[in-house]
């Protein structure tokens, strides 16, 4: 056990301090899919102290060719990603004490563990500009560094957000993004997601050993089919009136709007319905319910999953439901409200 | 002349990866709007300008042998 981080140790930027104090921190990271998973197995395997990670999605054999925390089985039994995450991660090393949450992060949620679990550092493994936002603001509101990374095709960015010291998110994009290149469109190769989590893990470890003269304080972004490689200060960008993380914020992405949510899913054709005020849902119930009008393809405790042809609709203890085979949101709220008013 | 370079989507787009542009004076948003001009089907709604490799605000001054680089957002992960 003490030769565990022996390389890590010897490495001079961490050191033995460096591998003390890396022991102490706690790390949120929001996503378990392909970003989450890579950032979470090398923070720890570095011997984090504590990890929490938290996911609204379950496996799917579309996530095994990128995300390295996932087998065929988990796929089988569409486990939870946080939950398989927590497994696997409790299996490369147990020292670590890992929490996992299946469910939507919304900014009770972030709110609640932030105070909690005392997070030191979030890590950025989402895949919306939505959720970012709104991660950007509770950052800002209590003062805990975070790391953005986002990745698509062949290519991908980080920048590490510090508050009150660098630009935050909202500085850099006035206004949100609406539709950027999305794996949905675009795919995704495996090494830019590693090269965009390599990149983030490097900081949250120079962060959380207290090499802070060492971080970036760029954005860095490539591709790594197109070999283009940028690192652009951001320093300027910094404003005194930023909403989220001026003189006077207001964190405007705090006050979320309370209705039932439709969100395309990342990476296939799977729309996602979180209901206004539903957080439990009783899938015994709702197995009674539809048995007559559709077929039960999965029930394991965290989810329950059928099929009406065309459709597959996967409902979640927490309220939430995937609506799969559609082509549009319009169409999931046909398919939603024959299900579920 | 200013050094135009484009990443990501927008390379695809252009069908290059830079390009130069006579050029006396003007903003970043002056650029953008050129670019805009020449690459319509490309959306630049969120595109961030970076001149020289430093992000700048779209009123920033562009001279004569300015390297100014679009960076569309990513969203992925």
């Amino acid at each position: 056990m003490t030769d565990r981080y022996s390389r890590q140790v010897l490495f001079p930027g961490i050191g033995r301090s460096g591998q003390v104090a890396l022991q102490k921190k706690n790390v949120l990271i929001i996503g378990a899919g392909a970003l989450g998973a890579a950032n979470a197995e090398m923070i720890v395997r570095a011997g984090i102290g504590r990890v929490t990670i938290v996911d609204r999605d379950y496996v799917d054999f579309s996530n095994l060719q990128r995300q390295n925390l996932y087998t065929e089985q988990d796929a089988i039994d569409r486990m939870p990603k946080a939950e398989a995450a927590r497994k696997r991660l409790t299996a490369i090393n147990s020292n670590v004490i890992i929490s996992a949450f299946t469910q939507d992060v919304d900014t009770a949620f972030l709110e609640h563990i932030i105070i909690e679990e005392k997070i030191d550092l979030i890590i950025d493994g989402t895949d919306n500009f939505d959720i970012r936002f709104v991660i950007n603001d509770v950052a800002q509101k209590y003062h805990v560094p975070w790391v953005y990374g986002a990745c698509v095709a062949s290519g991908g960015l980080s920048m590490f957000v510090l508050p009150g010291k660098t630009p935050c998110l909202h500085c850099l994009m006035d206004t949100m993004p609406g539709a950027g290149a999305t794996c949905d469109t675009a795919g995704i190769i495996s090494p830019a997601v590693q090269m965009t989590a390599s990149i983030q893990t490097a900081e949250a470890l120079k962060w959380l050993t207290g090499s802070t003269d060492a971080l970036r304080g760029t954005i860095f972004s490539f591709d790594l089919w197109k070999n283009q490689f940028s690192s652009v200060d951001v320093q300027r960008m910094k404003k005194p009136d930023c909403p989220s993380c001026g003189v006077h914020p207001i964190y405007p992405f705090l006050s979320y709007e309370h209705t039932t949510k439709f969100a395309v899913l990342c990476g296939r054709d799977t729309v996602q319905i979180r209901p206004a005020g539903v957080t439990k849902r009783n899938l015994d119930e709702l197995a009674d319910h539809i048995k007559h009008t559709a077929s039960i393809t999965h029930q394991n405790g965290f989810l329950l999953s059928f099929q009406q042809e065309p459709y597959t609709v996967t409902a979640f203890g927490d309220g939430r439901v995937f609506i799969q085979g559609v082509s549009s949101i319009e169409e999931s709220k046909k398919v939603y409200y024959h299900f579920f008013q | 002349m200013i050094h135009l370079h484009y990443f990501a989507g927008l390379k695809d787009a252009a069908g290059k990866a830079e390009e130069s542009l006579p050029w006396e004076d003007g903003t970043a948003a002056d650029v953008l709007q050129w670019a805009k001009t020449s690459y319509p089907a490309f959306d630049f709604s969120a595109v961030q300008i970076a001149v020289n490799e430093e992000y700048v605000p779209r009123t920033e001054p562009v001279k004569p042998g300015d390297h100014v680089a679009f960076i569309p957002p990513v969203s992925g992960g």
